[in-house]
Formats: structure tokens, C-alpha cells, sequence
């Protein structure tokens, strides 16, 4: 899965350890997310949104286009 | 001036928050395996026989149970404050290298067993299977968690 995490986190000018501890993670696990090795779970994923003040799907890419359209 | 992998991981040296109490309990329990595992491998090295860990030779009891005690209390105890600490990314680590360890076990140990009952192998050693196990999750462990 894609995701703007590198982007957002160079905007708020950060380092990989300062967003890790912003979100009490390792700082392992911030780099496993960013260069994609690493999808984070839900609970996770909501935490990046609260910290970056965005929507989740604002934060990251699953690759579909207009997701829930086809119901 | 940064280095070229501060400046590729955007890693500069900044004023540490104090540890989260995540953090904490996970320093605890890596602590207290060190600890737990000096003072096995210092009483392995001082107590006769018991040096050679690959090997059924014999060892005193006051070693047997002490070891036995600080190896499945200690490691239990050093196990539940891990599980409570951990983040979502190592938990993945952990379950992937535990999962790879279980068949780096599952697979030959029938297979040796089996072989040996033949009369093709030699009788199965439980210790250097044991240690296969503890490798190949160790090594798959490391790999997810750092890469």
C-alpha cells in the first residue's frame, strides 16, 4: 500500500524517531511504514491520522480509484 | 552535519521525550532476559559439564533446577511485560519468526525421528533442534524488524 507518510512528516519537518514517538511506536516501525514493507494496523492508521490531522485515505493509497463506488 | 543515513531517514539527534510507559516495560523485559540470561550462562560456565550445551553430559542438580526455574518462570514473566510493550509492527515480527521457528521444528524432527527408527540417523537430539528453531526465528525475527 502506498502512502504519503515521508511527505507529510518532511513537511512537519520530523524525524523518523520524533513521529515515532509522537505516535509511541518504534522508529523502526515509522521507516517499515514509509518505504512500504509495513502496512499498520487500524488502531495505528487512526493515530497517523490524528498526528497528521488528515483523513486515513488522505494518508494512504490502497490503489482504487473512487473506493465504494461500486456498490 | 548529517550523515548520509540521517539524511536519508531524516534521523537527527533531538531532545528525547521520557520514555512512554510502552517503552519502558519493553526495556524492562529485554532487561530482564539479559539479566536472566547472564546468570545462566555465568552459571554455565562456572558449573561442570555444563559448559557444553549441545550434549547430554551430565550436570549438577542444583544447576538442573536452577536454570529449569529461571528459564520457564523467568522467561514467562520476561515474555508477558514483552506482549504488553510491543508495537504493532515487532508484534508482526515476532508472529512471523515464532511461526518460521515452529516449522523450522515441525519439519525435520519427524523426519529425523522417523530416519532414525530405520536405523538411517542417529538418535533425534532435541537440543539441536531446539537451537535450528531458536536460529531460524532469530534470523527471520531480525530481518523483518530491521530491514
Amino acid at each position: 500500500m502506498n502512502n504519503k507518510l515521508k511527505v507529510l512528516r518532511a513537511m512537519q519537518g520530523w524525524s523518523q524517531a520524533e513521529l515515532a514517538d509522537r505516535l509511541d511506536v518504534s522508529r523502526q516501525a515509522v521507516n517499515a511504514i514509509e518505504t512500504g514493507k509495513y502496512d499498520p494496523s487500524l488502531p495505528l492508521a487512526f493515530k497517523l491520522s490524528r498526528v497528521f490531522a488528515m483523513p486515513i485515505e488522505e494518508i494512504f493509497d490502497d490503489g482504487h480509484e473512487g473506493a465504494g463506488d461500486d456498490r | 552535519m548529517a550523515t548520509k543515513e540521517q539524511a536519508m531517514t531524516g534521523e537527527r539527534k533531538h531532545p528525547r521525550r521520557p520514555l512512554s510507559p510502552r517503552r519502558r516495560r519493553y526495556w524492562l523485559s529485554l532487561g530482564l532476559a539479559a539479566i536472566i540470561g547472564g546468570v545462566i550462562g555465568g552459571w554455565m560456565a562456572a558449573d561442570r559439564g555444563a559448559a557444553a550445551l549441545v550434549s547430554n553430559g551430565p550436570v549438577s542438580e542444583s544447576f538442573a533446577i536452577g536454570t529449569s526455574i529461571a528459564w520457564a518462570v523467568g522467561l514467562a514473566i520476561c515474555m508477558l511485560v514483552y506482549h504488553r510493550a510491543i508495537d504493532d509492527h515487532e508484534e508482526r515480527a515476532w508472529l512471523w519468526a515464532g511461526l518460521a521457528g515452529w516449522y523450522a521444528f515441525i519439519f525435520p524432527a519427524p523426519v529425523w525421528w522417523i530416519l532414525h527408527r530405520a536405523e538411517l540417523a542417529p538418535p533425534a537430539d532435541a537440543m539441536l533442534l531446539f537451537l535450528l528453531s531458536m536460529a531460524v526465528n532469530g534470523a527471520v525475527y531480525l530481518w523483518l524488524k530491521f530491514r
